[in-house]
């Protein structure tokens, strides 16, 4: 079954824990300019706080620029073949996320590798901001958000045990159309 | 063991006057006695004021600015973003600092910088950018006017990089109201002791930094088990949940229920209308985020969003629990809203949320008595809650218009101009009180009074445990808490990391002492590193006593003695003048000073070389 690491930016508090484990998982050194992700904020015009880090697309955009096919996607992962690798960074220009990183001190783009299937930054995320899911779930929480803001939805508010509880329900055939 | 990494051991000198920037190299010896942040920053200050005989206007071109973090600053472990800016304070005159959370500390480090220090003044407006080891001064006199936000923004366009951390000043700093802070990261401010109007003074708008270098860790493995344990206790910790989702707003609560909530400046301690201010009210209509420094699971800020009426689309970090407090309840109002505005407002200009909150709040009760006339308020009357009025004046202040300008002088202009203001506006050492009402706790009172910057918290903070305990606790216990937290309180910002963990969920300090080992291969005991802050605790003494404090200035706000709150659990206590006198006799005795609050003469040559 292939997994997806998802970001839930909502969730995301921008204290680059993820960018700090992956830097030291993969490169032995604390520096978070050397991670395969990053969190990106803007204020105030959006207020965002999110976290950049490879889809693993299944046509990658990477992939087809490489000029030397050191991209391939096996099995949920795009791979980097180190020995075909040029270094170009044809691929950091062309990935649509910007989820591709340089630095100077590394020959090679940094990228995400899912840590072998179990990502370093989902499981220090402290906000459950990461998330890895299995692919036929992507888009799940969207679909239950979009049926619960229907605009068509009514609510009622009531008590059960003495507890406050909403109950939701649409009206069919009175809606003003 | 001696130490083997941590550091860069590189300080950049920049003086604007000439236009140059200087790497020097830190020895060894510098590094080890005074580890980082507020510890480097006192050490170069006090050489700096040798240097000039203990002559410096502060906010003349010889005043050394110095931007510090620490060797655990960036570096992974629970809340590691802080810095210190460290100066002559133009709010007191003495010994300031202030520091902050967010990012801006790493990223100086990634620039391969332990320490940064600033003198002289810009022929123009302009910024100083730091890019890896390239330095550069770029006049940009366009930024002029600009609030520190739209500044940031025309910075990050005329570099080509939204890949920088920015320290910035707004036309608060620019004008140099004594108490305008330094912006980061948006919303992150060194608020307190007028750091701003130094950069103002200096011509200085901003310090861009972007840093690619690795933070020298010495046992990254050692490193990651103990921050790893670390974690664990914090996220098993009852109150974890609730300090990522209300964080500091859940203070205004406990503050009201203990009756130490300042209210009307300070005339209340607990404020009717609560509910509507507090954390709850907070994440039922406003919250729309989180914020967290660098590396902290806690993530105490918030992001706010004013949805609806006047204020629509005000969007905040914050507020925290002082701006909350300083803002809403001392200036009596009750709107949530109005609130973050008057924060969103602070921001923008660049001043001090405590220190505004205090001086409003004192004009307001100085023209309810009858101490400050209509025309002294340019005809523009002030009453509590007056949103518009509140929020008029504070821009007022920022550009230094009508009363504006005095007032921008803070607490110790205000009280030569209106000698009766004295007895109205909370301050110590020319510092602005802090939101904890000492009056129910003594041992705030002395936290406050033998604080090196004057009335703020951060140097101790024992109005809990008294809260707590009561007041049956010992004059020894006491003074021993409070310099305990004198020593250890500091001793993070020397290290560089956040003190809430340990002061908020009890994380062990002995980590620290273990974080300090994997990061610079040297083992250095709790004690010898509390010993080391407490040094510098002394040196920031001799500091003020050569600028003219002694015991007479170790004294709290007229209202403490004199006026009690009016309402709540503390209503009608005052400090005892004669019990504050023992405490502070036994404090001195405690501490090794004379009775004068002077350290013995051979102290000084601690801090020779």
């Amino acid at each position: 079954m292939s997994k997806k690491l998802t970001v839930i930016p909502e969730l995301c508090s921008g204290c680059s824990i993820c960018e700090l484990v992956c830097a030291i998982k993969h490169f032995g050194v604390n520096n978070p300019k050397k991670s395969a992700i990053r969190v990106l904020t803007t204020y105030p015009h959006p207020v965002m706080r999110m976290p950049i880090v490879c889809s693993q697309c299944k046509v990658a955009p990477c992939a087809k620029v490489c000029p030397t096919d050191a991209l391939r996607w096996i099995e949920g992962v795009v791979h980097l073949d180190e020995e075909n690798c040029t270094s170009c960074y044809k691929c950091v220009e062309a990935c649509p996320f910007g989820a591709i990183y340089a630095h100077e001190d590394c020959d090679l783009p940094i990228m995400c590798d899912m840590c072998g299937g179990d990502p370093e930054c989902v499981k220090k995320c402290p906000n459950g901001a990461l998330r890895l899911i299995p692919e036929a779930a992507l888009g799940e929480s969207k679909r239950l958000n979009n049926i619960l803001s229907y605009t068509q939805m009514k609510e009622i508010e009531f008590y059960e045990k003495g507890e406050k509880r909403i109950i939701h329900y649409a009206e069919i055939g009175k809606e003003e159309l | 063991m001696s130490l083997k990494s941590g550091y860069f051991k590189k300080h950049l000198h920049v003086d604007l006057t000439k236009g140059n920037a200087e790497r020097r190299d830190l020895p060894d010896a510098f590094i080890e006695k005074y580890i980082g942040g507020r510890g480097f920053g006192a050490k170069l200050v006090w050489d700096n004021l040798r240097k000039h005989d203990f002559k410096i206007d502060p906010l003349g071109p010889e005043n050394l600015m110095v931007v510090a973090p620490g060797p655990l600053t960036g570096v992974y472990l629970p809340s590691s973003g802080k810095n210190s800016f460290v100066a002559i304070s133009p709010a007191t005159g003495l010994y300031g600092d202030s520091s902050i959370g967010g990012s801006f500390g790493v990223e100086l480090r990634q620039t391969g910088l332990d320490v940064l220090s600033i003198t002289g003044r810009a022929p123009e407006l302009s910024i100083i950018f730091i890019d890896n080891d390239e330095t550069t001064i770029i006049p940009i006199p366009e930024l002029k006017g600009k609030s520190c936000l739209e500044a940031e923004g025309r910075i990050k366009e005329r570099l080509g990089t939204h890949a920088v951390h920015v320290a910035i000043i707004g036309v608060a700093g620019e004008n140099m109201v004594r108490f305008a802070c330094v912006n980061t990261d948006w919303g992150r401010n060194a608020g307190r002791t007028g750091i701003g109007a130094i950069m103002g003074s200096k011509n200085l708008k901003a310090i861009v930094l972007r840093g690619h270098k690795d933070i020298p860790v010495y046992d990254v493995p050692g490193l990651v088990a103990e921050t790893e344990k670390a974690c664990k206790y914090l996220e098993e910790h009852k109150y974890f949940k609730m300090w990522q989702q209300e964080g500091l707003m859940n203070v205004i609560e406990y503050a009201n229920e203990k009756g130490i909530l300042p209210a009307y400046n300070f005339k209340d301690s607990v404020f009717t209308k609560h509910d509507q201010i507090n954390g709850a009210m907070m994440l039922d209509q406003y919250k729309i985020g989180d914020s967290a420094c660098f590396s902290c699971t806690m993530c105490c800020s918030n992001i706010c969003l004013v949805k609806n009426g006047k204020y629509t689309g005000t969007v905040v970090e914050g507020p925290e629990y002082e701006s909350c407090a300083m803002l809403g309840p001392n200036l009596g109002i009750d709107n949530f809203a109005a609130i973050l505005a008057a924060n969103r407002l602070c921001d923008e200009l660049g001043v001090d949320t405590i220190s505004t909150g205090n001086i409003v709040g004192a004009v307001i009760e100085g023209y309810e008595k009858g101490i400050l006339s209509l025309s002294d308020l340019d005809g523009k009357e002030i009453t509590w809650g007056d949103e518009d009025a509140i929020l008029e004046l504070i821009q007022r202040i920022a550009d230094r218009q009508g009363i504006g300008d005095v007032l921008a002088d803070g607490a110790r202009r205000i009280i030569d101009k209106w000698p009766e203001m004295d007895k109205i506006i909370l301050q110590v050492k020319g510092l602005e009180q802090s939101a904890y009402d000492s009056r129910p706790s003594i041992s705030m009172g002395l936290a406050y009074a033998t604080s090196d910057i004057g009335a703020h918290h951060t140097r101790a903070w024992t109005i809990a445990k008294e809260m707590e305990e009561g007041q049956d606790w010992s004059d020894d216990e006491k003074v021993d808490t409070v310099i305990y937290h004198q020593k250890l309180r500091p001793l993070f910002d020397m290290l560089g990391v956040c003190r809430l963990p340990w002061i908020e969920l009890g994380l062990s300090e002995r980590h620290y002492e273990n974080f300090y080992k994997y990061v610079t291969g040297k083992e250095a005991s709790l004690e010898q590193l509390l010993e080391l802050s407490n040094d510098v605790y002394d040196l920031t003494r001799l500091i003020n006593v050569r600028l003219g404090v002694s015991r007479k200035d170790d004294s709290l706000p007229h209202k403490v003695w004199a006026n009690p709150p009016l309402t709540g659990p503390n209503a009608g206590r005052v400090i005892n003048r004669d019990d504050f006198q023992r405490l502070l006799s036994l404090y001195y005795k405690k501490r090794g000073w004379d009775q004068d609050g002077i350290p013995p003469a051979g102290v000084e040559k601690k801090f020779d070389d």
